[in-house]
């Protein structure tokens, strides 16, 4: 019943805001307050409480089945927690500009109990149940603002919610089909313990299906597009859990698949770590180039996940042996959210006062202003990892489970320990940049940035409370730390580990190395290659734009691209040219989905053009059977030129009736070349035969159709019954 | 227990007051809307108290020959129609009040308009093909003044296609119906047994708009609102796919078809529609054709479940009948509402009228996630059942359809959705001065959309009586088979 309460309960609290909250949108946000508040403390309560299975079973095919577990409990309150505070700030930071207050606040309470319900499902149907209502209710969070931006991140934000949910779809079917059930604990080592060959591959394309559908929400490459866009056109407030845990139920779906079906296959770790290294490096690379504040922390969310996957991934690689990678993972998962929601909330109070992002404008801006000052360098220094604060335990954990991995499956795995290093220094260096930039250069002299706190002493709790949790962790790292982690243990099927020392020699020094990479990084590439005359520069050339010029067409050329590589090998020639151009046309008509721009515009066209011509033909094939029968079979006889008052028929009788009644004008028997219409006899006669005539021909020809059809099928029964039946 | 002699009476009902509804010269408007409604809603009441207490023992009003009877009998299929059309046709005579209200011929419109229904439900409750037959042809008959309503040269030349392409598939089906009541049909000739049975399924196919015989149903478009909303997303287009039901389970025997070239050309026919009608579909500019389309594909789900030949496929194929009723009467009736309101046709001109009816766009957006099959709508389930007969069934051809069914998926999220995207966040582009002073739908037509909208939720959270029904129904079907 309470887990039934806390997915339903923000859900209730939303529609009922609806009708208080038209006049006021204060009011829905204190519904939202209080439903966040509520949830906090039943999540809370939850640690206490033994009952944990709910389940409707006449809801959906499957039923509506929720469970509860450590882990499970732990990410709730994470996510009540991040609902509050995020609430906390709302207030203040629309209080400037607030349109369409309500239906941020509605929408920010459904996605509370659709996330929580992705969390708490017992089956990957209710899962997906969730997932699915969630990614729909956190669509107007991306296009909050209406901008030009807004609206298009927020297109691809759909386009790539609807492919990846379908996606994530089809794979819970053949799941479905395959072992029988999509709950998730009988989904436990389902694959290694499947026999033939053909089974293992329905069970791999089942899981690529569903990782491409949470894949995509958790910003994993190559579908992480949406993320670096949407996230800093949403309201601050909403990148937070955007970031923090809305990415978050695209890693559990991941974690389902990585700790059930596929536990103990070493391949699908592998694979999983390889997504985790490009994930990784690739986002912090675009963080460091970034030169936009909320841009820079959302590449840093993707780079982030990527930690978090090669946790998962050395997890697969050692089995039951990985507790150190899934306590990494967990932690992480934890650590990131915390993090992300410090950050944002800064970033938030700076958008709030300033309207600007961009890191030549805001310069300067903490100068001063000591609570966020404190609260960002709390942020930044956890999630750089530096030794004592929270982001270290966690990557201590994840990098001394890649060298357990590189001990057991040897050197391959030395390069992503390698590249894991290079990412925590590349994480230290956009850090260090944003940290610099905020809160000790000198802003320009044309700007001024007003003194006194940035913010009222609300929204300023909501930031400092999360940020002081940062350090408590990182020292209590045993207590605390691993407290979660062993709580988690029965989710990952892993024994946790116990008590470690982290500030050994050993663990210290692979921060070490990071912060050294970090300073490099900072000084070398920061400094020299990034700025100008003391200005950030947008180094990132206009050709490899991610956002616009690069992903969309990637996107519309990789799926239906399979045969792109084919022509490509083969070289174009006539054979392949057009197969592998339609293919790729067909695949624009998902440009419909985001808009038009002017990359898919000549697409789109081109799709379009393309299927006209081929369902013009298809669509009159028809028709044009019924036309070309009508021009021959059933082409209407043309009405006969003949005047039938000439015709001989009517002229006798005429010329008779007129002998009867002795007509004067008439000469008995003297046939005229030309009967003089004036008759009346014969003009009576003449309509007489007009009217037969027309009437004939009409019904003739509006049955034609009927009566060939009928006439056909009694043929054909005729033929049945002469040959196949008598003699046959 | 209701005896089955009173079947004759609930389905004459209709038609009778309906045609007397045009011998009377009601003085106001207002009268006719009050009488048509009360002859629909007994109609309704009457068909829902058979379905509920009627018993299933079949009724022989008439014997032509030994083989030719007009028998009526009201098992679980032909309650499962009966109960979609007693349901869903209230609604659209209250929709249509106020689409119609201006017109001064709506007299006639609601005379052909309640016939049509007592003949819709004549063809739940046949007895034998016979029977089945003449109703499917009154059908036609008494719809295609309805296509042509507005008199526009365009509903005419409709209406004709229309005509004949109903005309001509009925004679194909009847070939089939005098082959069936040879007797032949068993496995001494079962060669000779598919032929007919692929001719027949033809013939009906051409109301449940298989390809290359869909042409008709875009055409039939320009027809009033709601008259495409129930007749060619309901009545008549579910009436095809329903004779199709009767034929294979009742008719043929599953057994005599079930793996032979027949099942597969017919299949391969059916997901070939599917395909082509999701792709018309998203290049499709007019509002009302693009769901037409969308119709094109989806009844071609229902043949698909009903060629699998399975209790299963029957299962999800009678569950798509059911939801996509729904689900596209809703579709219909918003666009109608748009027309009505704003008269505008194409998707392009819907740019941020979302803001402006908010009613009709909430309702949409509802009707475009479930028929894209978002879980927990409607959608979702019978799509789902389908999906798993055709894994259950296991042939080559079954999971081509499969992987079709998903791909067409695809393809409705992009027809579909753009439109939600489009009505509530337009391009930049978009001149949205024009929307000034646009108001949402009179409250008339948003009661029975909303009531539709909240069927299509609640019918996805509890399938279970829905799914249950279609169960026994397919399992019936399936044990018994043969001698309809």
């Amino acid at each position: 019943m309470r887990l039934a309460v806390l997915v339903f309960l923000p859900m209730i609290f939303g529609v009922l805001s609806i009708p208080f909250g038209r006049k006021n949108p204060q009011i829905s946000w204190l519904f939202a307050l209080a439903a966040a508040a509520l949830e906090l403390g039943i999540s809370a309560a939850g640690f206490f409480l033994s009952k944990t299975r709910f389940a409707i079973p006449g809801l959906f095919p499957g039923g509506l089945s929720l469970v509860a577990d450590g882990f499970r409990n732990v990410y709730a309150l994470v996510i009540s927690g991040m609902w509050f505070f995020t609430l906390l700030f709302s207030r203040e930071y629309f209080a400037g500009h607030g349109a369409h207050l309500q239906r941020y606040y509605f929408f920010i309470m459904m996605t509370e109990g659709a996330i929580l319900g992705v969390f708490f499902a017992a089956d990957l149907l209710t899962a997906l149940v969730f997932f699915e209502i969630m990614s729909f209710t956190s669509f107007p969070w991306v296009i909050q603002e209406e901008t030009e931006g807004a609206v298009r991140a927020a297109g691809t934000y759909l386009a790539i919610a609807v492919i990846g949910g379908l996606a994530a779809l089809m794979g819970i079917w053949i799941l479905d089909v395959q072992l029988g059930t999509t709950e998730i604990r009988a989904l436990f080592r389902a694959f290694p313990s499947a026999e033939t060959g053909g089974e293992r591959g329905r069970l791999y394309l089942a899981g690529a299906l569903i990782l491409v559908g949470f894949g995509a929400k958790a910003g994993v490459f190559p579908l992480h597009i949406w993320l670096p866009k949407a996230h800093p056109v949403a309201p601050a407030p909403a990148s937070a859990l955007l970031s923090g845990v809305l990415t978050k139920s695209g890693v559990f779906g991941i974690l389902v698949l990585s700790f059930g079906l596929f536990y103990g296959d070493a391949a699908w770790g592998a694979w999983m770590l390889v997504l985790g290294c490009i994930t990784m490096l690739l986002g912090a690379v675009l963080a460091l180039l970034s030169i936009d504040l909320k841009r820079t922390l959302a590449c840093s969310s993707m780079s982030q996940i990527g930690f978090i996957l090669t946790g998962i991934g050395t997890a697969g690689l050692l089995g039951a042996e990985g507790g150190l990678s899934a306590a990494g993972t967990v932690l992480h998962m934890v650590n990131h959210s915390l993090f992300k929601l410090v950050l944002f909330l800064s970033a938030g109070t700076v958008y709030m006062n300033l309207h600007e992002l961009d890191l030549n404008r805001i310069r300067g801006f903490g100068r001063g202003k000591h609570a966020l000052h404190a609260a960002f360098l709390l942020g930044a220094l956890g999630i750089g990892g530096i030794p004592g604060f929270s982001g270290y335990i966690s990557k201590t954990l994840l990098h001394e489970g890649i060298v357990e991995a590189a001990a057991e499956y040897g050197p391959a795995i030395h390069a992503a320990e390698w590249i894991f290093l290079l990412s925590g220094g590349l994480t230290l260096a956009y850090m260090t940049k944003l940290y610099i930039c905020l809160f000790h250069e000198k802003p320009d002299e044309k700007t001024e940035h007003k003194p006194g706190p940035a913010a009222q002493p609300l929204s300023a709790l909501s930031f400092l409370i999360p940020a002081l949790l940062i350090p408590v962790f990182g020292l209590t790292g045993n207590f605390s730390m691993l407290g979660i982690a062993r709580l988690s243990g029965g989710f990952f099927h892993t024994e946790m580990p116990e008590v470690l020392s982290f500030f050994s020699l050993e663990n210290l020094k692979g921060a070490g190395i990071s912060a050294v990479i970090g300073a490099a990084v900072y000084f070398l590439v920061v400094r020299k290659l990034l700025m100008k005359d003391g200005a950030y520069v947008n180094r990132l050339p206009k050709w490899l734009d991610l956002e616009e010029k690069v992903y969309r067409p990637l996107l519309l050329k990789l799926l239906p691209g399979v045969f792109g590589p084919v022509s490509a090998l083969f070289g174009e020639n006539r054979l392949t040219r057009p197969l592998a151009e339609g293919v790729f046309r067909a695949g624009s008509g998902l440009s419909l989905l985001f808009g038009e721009n002017r990359v898919t515009a000549p697409l789109s066209c081109g799709t379009l053009r393309v299927l006209k011509v081929l369902s013009r033909a298809l669509s009159d094939m028809t028709d044009a059977l019924v036309y070309f029968l009508r021009k021959t079979l059933f082409r209407p006889a043309r009405i006969a030129d003949t005047d039938p008052v000439r015709s001989s028929v009517s002229y006798r009788i005429g010329s008779i009736a007129d002998r009867i009644s002795g007509d004067p004008t008439k000469k008995g028997g003297k046939r005229r070349k030309k009967p003089v219409p004036s008759d009346r006899h014969a003009k009576f006669f003449y309509r007489l035969v007009e009217t037969v005539i027309h009437t004939t021909h009409n019904l003739s020809d509006s049955m034609s159709f009927a009566l060939l059809m009928l006439a056909l099928a009694i043929t054909a029964i005729l033929f049945y019954v002469l040959f196949v039946h008598r003699f046959g | 227990m209701i005896p089955s002699v009173f079947l004759l009476p609930v389905l004459l009902f209709p038609v009778a007051f309906g045609a007397l509804l045009a011998a009377f010269r009601f003085r106001k408007r207002a009268h006719v809307r009050l009488y048509t409604m009360i002859v629909t809603l007994l109609t309704s009441a009457f068909s829902w108290a058979m379905i509920l207490f009627g018993s299933t023992e079949p009724a022989v009003f008439l014997r032509f020959t030994r083989d030719f009877s007009f028998t009526l009998m009201f098992d679980g299929c032909g309650r499962f129609f009966a109960g979609i059309v007693a349901t869903l046709w209230p609604l659209t005579v209250l929709y249509a009040f106020e689409y119609l209200a201006e017109d001064e011929r709506q007299g006639v419109f609601f005379s052909w308009f309640t016939m049509a229904c007592g003949v819709t439900l004549g063809i739940a409750m046949s007895g034998n093909i016979f029977t089945l037959y003449i109703f499917y042809e009154l059908l036609t008959l008494t719809t295609v003044p309805l296509v042509m309503y507005t008199g526009t040269r365009e509903a005419v030349r409709a209406a004709r296609t229309y005509f004949v392409f109903c005309l001509g598939g009925a004679a194909f089906a009847l070939i089939s119906l005098l082959y069936l009541s040879t007797g032949e049909a068993s496995v001494e000739n079962v060669e000779t047994t598919r032929i007919f049975y692929v001719l027949g399924v033809l013939g009906f196919g051409v109301k449940a708009a298989v390809f290359p015989m869909h042409g008709w149903l875009p055409k039939a478009s320009v027809a009033p609102t709601p008259v495409t909303a129930l007749l060619h997303a309901v009545a008549v287009v579910k009436a095809g796919a329903f004779s199709v039901i009767r034929l294979t389970f009742y008719g043929y025997s599953p057994e005599l078809i079930r793996g032979s070239w027949a099942q597969y050309v017919l299949i391969t026919l059916a997901l070939l529609t599917i395909l082509y009608g999701a792709v018309r579909a998203v290049r499709e500019m007019h509002w009302k054709k693009r769901l037409a389309y969308s119709t094109v594909a989806n009844l071609s789900y229902i043949l698909f479940g009903v060629l699998l030949m399975t209790k299963e496929g029957l299962q999800g194929a009678l569950l798509h009948m059911a939801f996509h009723a729904e689900i596209k009467i809703l579709a219909f009736f918003a666009a109608g509402a748009v027309l009505h309101v704003t008269g505008r046709e194409y998707v392009q001109e819907m740019d941020g009228l979302g803001r402006k009816m908010k009613g009709v766009f909430a309702c949409f957006t509802v009707s475009a996630l479930a028929l894209t099959g978002i879980p927990p709508l409607s959608g979702f389930i019978s799509k789902w059942h389908l999906l798993t007969a055709a894994a259950k069934a296991g042939t080559p051809f079954s999971w081509a359809g499969a992987a079709v069914i998903l791909t067409a998926a695809f393809l409705t999220a992009i027809y579909m959705i753009s439109m939600v995207r489009r009505a509530y966040f337009p391009d930049s582009k978009a001149e949205l001065s024009k929307n000034e002073g646009v108001k949402d739908a009179p409250l008339l037509m948003l009661v029975p959309m909303i009531i539709l909208a909240l069927g299509i939720l609640f019918t996805g959270l509890f399938p279970g009586a829905v799914i249950g029904a279609a169960r026994d129904i397919a399992e019936a079907a399936h044990a018994t088979g043969g001698g309809f």
